[in-house]
């Protein structure tokens, strides 16, 4: 190209070069004069703002088992069984108005409430609860572990449900109130490339649909979804409970912990989920904002591999006693937060079946040393693996690692760190090739049946290198916890899940640690907020005052 | 070579170029080691070998990787991006919900950087030692120096809970509803929606981000422009001009200036591609919806699809800056020629 004529070149003289400078100093002043009228934006009552973590690979019930995926489902859809705010003791009756147990603890029948519409106006029936479930058993997607064990379920007239269990499994109830396993309109998500049937895994198609639509009996009704970005409900007037407070929640993702603290200050939220404790701290004294902690169904343990391969001399019972007795529970607690408690095993505290508190291992060095000097293994070396920078349930992962290496180092022990990736770290951990490990078990459902994956054999027992057959004592703790797992008689089972917590606590490759609490703040005129680990707020009952 | 030939020899250029980058993308995200499963089926359904196999035919991942590279390639010539695993729609879908926000919010701060830089880099030269280059210098210095992240945050803690002058972080109000996406640009589709107050609205939400993101860029491009400058200005030709009896500001604009830009405009493009970047942060702070963050999501999710379709956007975009600077040259200067 010639352009030696230098034609249409534009050329700077004074004139632009004012403009320039005017431009430059006025786009600043333009947006500090545009700036104030946005900020003191209320929102409007009938809408109700709630910034949160929105990050979930999919809202179809089916394929979805996070948390906040579960909260959005909770407000959509409606199961059979629910929990009352934080409660997540009690089952209460929802789609069902109640149940009835076979002798045998194999069968359950359930009686369906009835004239419940859902927003297309279709009648909800049996039919529906069957489909719906029919196609979580047949999907064979993420949700499958929720309904092992269903071996059919049955609509023989519009309001009874049965369903037939292969072993008589009580947690069933607890399980059906997941929102995986909600009622959909089968009708319109059939019509919707929804399938049901045994070859559902190939043939569904219905994710995309149910993405941008709902098709359920919630108080709400999705309005709109840009993944990783913004969703918001919309009232539906029809809802059996009666109609929802807010016409409209918008729910924005806000990576940001920081960011959330100072928009719910300021009233550009109603509610914040994704703060943590530094945060909380400050919002404690805000005017206008509340700020709640809730105990989260979760429990924090130290691993240690019982395979003498992979956990080395951690694989000695006698040096895993040790380990708990030298952890220091006080500075421990300090960085589990307020609102947190102690675990004297792996049940939380919130779930029949657990253990006091009270009768924890307390921090006693020198009994640590003396069974460390029994073990006779010679220098106690390991690594500790663990998801650098995560932050877990509000609790900093690598604050709490470097704690357990200073305690065991005060011991005698080496401990080096290990911190990876996440995925990378959980990926190890999956594979059951930590040595030692940082981790937590969140309930999938709220019921100490969850726990058992603890046990020899099982998901975190695998994990930590002690399978059923690790000995005889292994063995026997297995078959105690298929024993709790099926026992109908509430006392009895009770008592068999307080005997598995206890015999875990004693000779488990584990270190219990505790259960945390989530901090979550809400502006004050808010009423009915509650928060739980499984679908995190209840939206529901939320109301605005003023 | 005439300009057209010369631009059609470069785009011919870049399929093989983005191929290449599909390639290295691929082969880098498959060489990290963790599986996709343990990113996306829960602690119980990673343990049930039917799930995990119904998982990995469902995303393709049961083939061997040749064979996903191929379909990968097969499907792109055919305009298909895949389906994103962490979102459930097109990666197509995904970038341009997410794209148009850290285009609009780059562009946003380049605008900024070059109303600012430009003239301050010129008038620092000009005022060479005076009290005004010494500012400029020490604010380059700051703008160059301090990490984007906590700008961010100092920023919204001033001017967003402080002093109430910028409005809440994202890229609308929440209680305003979206106008409907036509170009992606929230702006333009206010416009185009004939709201304005949503246009009024999104651009003072753009305000304070842009400003923020364009903090290094305005350091960088000042120094830069000031130095170029001053050896212009020290060039026979200007004192020939000044000579001649032409006015202060004329030498400077219609002849310092103009010369004084061309290693500018190299800077400046590269600084857009520092734009993107640093976006990923800005992105995170001010809750805005743009690339950066899907960037940040994909990989942490292990997310093929959206691993690729992120490394083709980002890698066009920086060869399509390249060229603009390249053809800029020719503006500037007309000595050098394309080609």
């Amino acid at each position: 190209m010639n352009r030696d004529q230098g034609g249409g070149v534009p050329r700077f003289n004074r004139r632009s070069l004012i403009w320039l400078l005017g431009g430059g100093l006025g786009y600043p002043a333009v947006t500090h004069l545009l700036g104030p009228e946005s900020a003191q934006a209320a929102a409007p009552s009938g809408t109700l703002l709630v910034g949160m973590q929105l990050l979930m690979k999919s809202i179809d019930p089916g394929r979805t088992i996070e948390a906040s995926a579960y909260m959005i489902n909770h407000a959509i859809y409606d199961s059979l069984v629910t929990f009352d705010g934080e409660d997540l003791k009690t089952p209460k009756p929802q789609l069902a108005t109640g149940w009835k147990a076979s002798p045998d603890g194999k069968t359950y029948t359930f009686t369906l409430r009835p004239n419940v519409r859902f927003s297309s106006g279709n009648p909800m029936t049996s039919a529906d609860v069957k489909w719906s479930l029919d196609r979580v058993i047949n999907l064979k997607a993420n949700t499958k572990f929720l309904i092992e064990g269903i071996e059919e379920v049955l609509a023989p007239d519009p309001l009874t449900v049965v369903v037939r269990l292969s072993e008589s499994k009580p947690s069933i109830i607890p399980i059906l109130s997941s929102p995986s396993l909600c009622v959909v309109d089968s009708k319109v998500v059939m019509e919707n490339g929804g399938e049901a049937g045994p070859d559902a895994k190939d043939k569904d198609r219905a994710e995309p649909y149910l993405s941008a639509h709902s098709a359920g009996t919630g108080a709400y009704t999705l309005g709109s979804y840009i993944p990783n970005q913004e969703l918001t409900l919309v009232k539906n007037p029809a809802h059996w409970r009666g109609a929802p407070k807010f016409d409209r929640i918008v729910i924005r993702h806000i990576p940001e912990p920081a960011t959330q603290q100072l928009q719910i200050a300021r009233g550009d939220l109603d509610v914040a989920t994704g703060i943590g404790p530094d945060q909380a701290q400050v919002l404690r004294t805000a005017p206008g904002v509340t700020v709640k902690t809730s105990l989260i169904a979760n429990t924090f343990y130290v691993l240690m591999n019982n395979n003498p391969q992979i956990g080395g001399p951690f694989a000695n019972p006698r040096v895993q006693q040790a380990v708990r007795y030298a952890l220091d529970y006080a500075g421990i607690m300090a960085i589990a937060g307020s609102g947190a408690q102690r675990l004297a095993s792996i049940i939380p505290n919130s779930f029949p079946g657990s253990l006091d508190p009270r009768t924890a291992v307390t921090t006693d060095r020198e009994k640590a040393k003396a069974l460390l000097r029994e073990a006779g293994v010679g220098e106690v070396r390991g690594r500790i693996t663990y998801p650098a920078g995560a932050t877990s349930w509000g609790v900093q992962v690598d604050l709490l690692v470097q704690k357990i290496q200073t305690d065991l180092n005060a011991v005698g022990m080496t401990v080096d760190l290990n911190g990876l990736a996440s995925l990378t770290a959980l990926q190890e951990y999956r594979d059951g090739k930590n040595q030692i490990g940082v981790w937590g078990w969140t309930a999938d459902w709220p019921d100490p049946s969850n726990f058992l994956v603890y046990l020899p054999g099982r998901t975190v027992g695998k994990r930590a290198g002690w399978p059923a057959d690790a000995g005889p004592e292994a063995a026997a703790l297995a078959k105690l916890g298929d024993q709790a797992e099926r026992e109908v008689d509430t006392p009895k089972r009770t008592a068999l899940y307080e005997r598995v917590a206890r015999r875990i606590a004693e000779i488990g490759p584990y270190a219990p640690l505790f259960q945390p609490a989530v901090p979550y703040a809400i502006r004050s005129n808010v009423r009915g907020a509650t928060y739980n680990s499984v679908w995190e707020v209840d939206l529901y009952p939320l109301a605005k005052s003023g | 070579m005439s300009l057209w030939r010369y631009l059609g020899r470069r785009v011919l250029l870049l399929a093989p170029m983005l191929v290449g980058i599909t390639l290295l993308t691929f082969l880098l995200s498959h060489a990290v080691p963790a599986d996709p499963v343990t990113a996306y089926l829960g602690p119980q359904a990673s343990g049930d070998p039917q799930v995990i196999a119904a998982f990995r035919h469902r995303w393709g991942l049961d083939r061997p990787l040749p064979e996903q590279y191929g379909i990968y390639l097969w499907n792109l010539a055919r305009g298909d991006m895949g389906v994103s695993i962490s979102t459930r729609q097109p990666v197509m879908v995904d970038l341009k919900q997410h794209l148009p926000a850290t285009i609009e919010l780059a562009t946003a701060a380049m605008l900024v950087s070059l109303l600012v830089s430009i003239p301050l880099g010129m008038l620092s030269a000009v005022r060479r030692d005076t009290m005004l280059d010494q500012l400029a210098r020490i604010g380059s210095l700051i703008g160059v120096s301090t990490p984007i992240f906590w700008l961010g945050i100092v920023a919204i803690v001033l001017f967003y809970a402080y002093l109430g002058w910028a409005p809440s972080p994202g890229r609308l109000s929440m209680e305003i509803p979206p106008p409907p996406p036509v170009t992606g640009f929230v702006v333009v589709d206010a416009v185009l929606a004939r709201r304005l107050d949503v246009a009024a609205d999104a651009l003072r939400h753009l305000a304070l981000p842009a400003l923020v993101l364009s903090s290094y860029s305005v350091g960088v491009v000042t120094r830069m422009m000031r130095g170029s400058m001053l050896e212009v200005l020290g060039e026979e030709y200007v004192r020939t001009a000044r000579a001649k009896g032409l006015a202060t500001w004329a030498v400077v604009v219609r002849h310092a200036a103009r010369n004084s830009l061309i290693p500018v405009v190299t800077v400046i493009g590269l600084s857009f591609g520092g734009l993107l970047s640093g976006a990923v942060v800005t992105e995170t702070v001010f809750a805005w919806p743009g690339l950066g963050s899907y960037a940040f999501h994909s990989a942490t999710a292990l997310d093929f699809p959206a691993i690729m379709g992120v490394g083709l956007v980002v890698a066009t975009i920086y060869i399509l800056v390249n060229l603009v600077v390249d053809i800029a040259y020719a503006f500037v200067d007309p000595r050098i020629r394309v080609g």
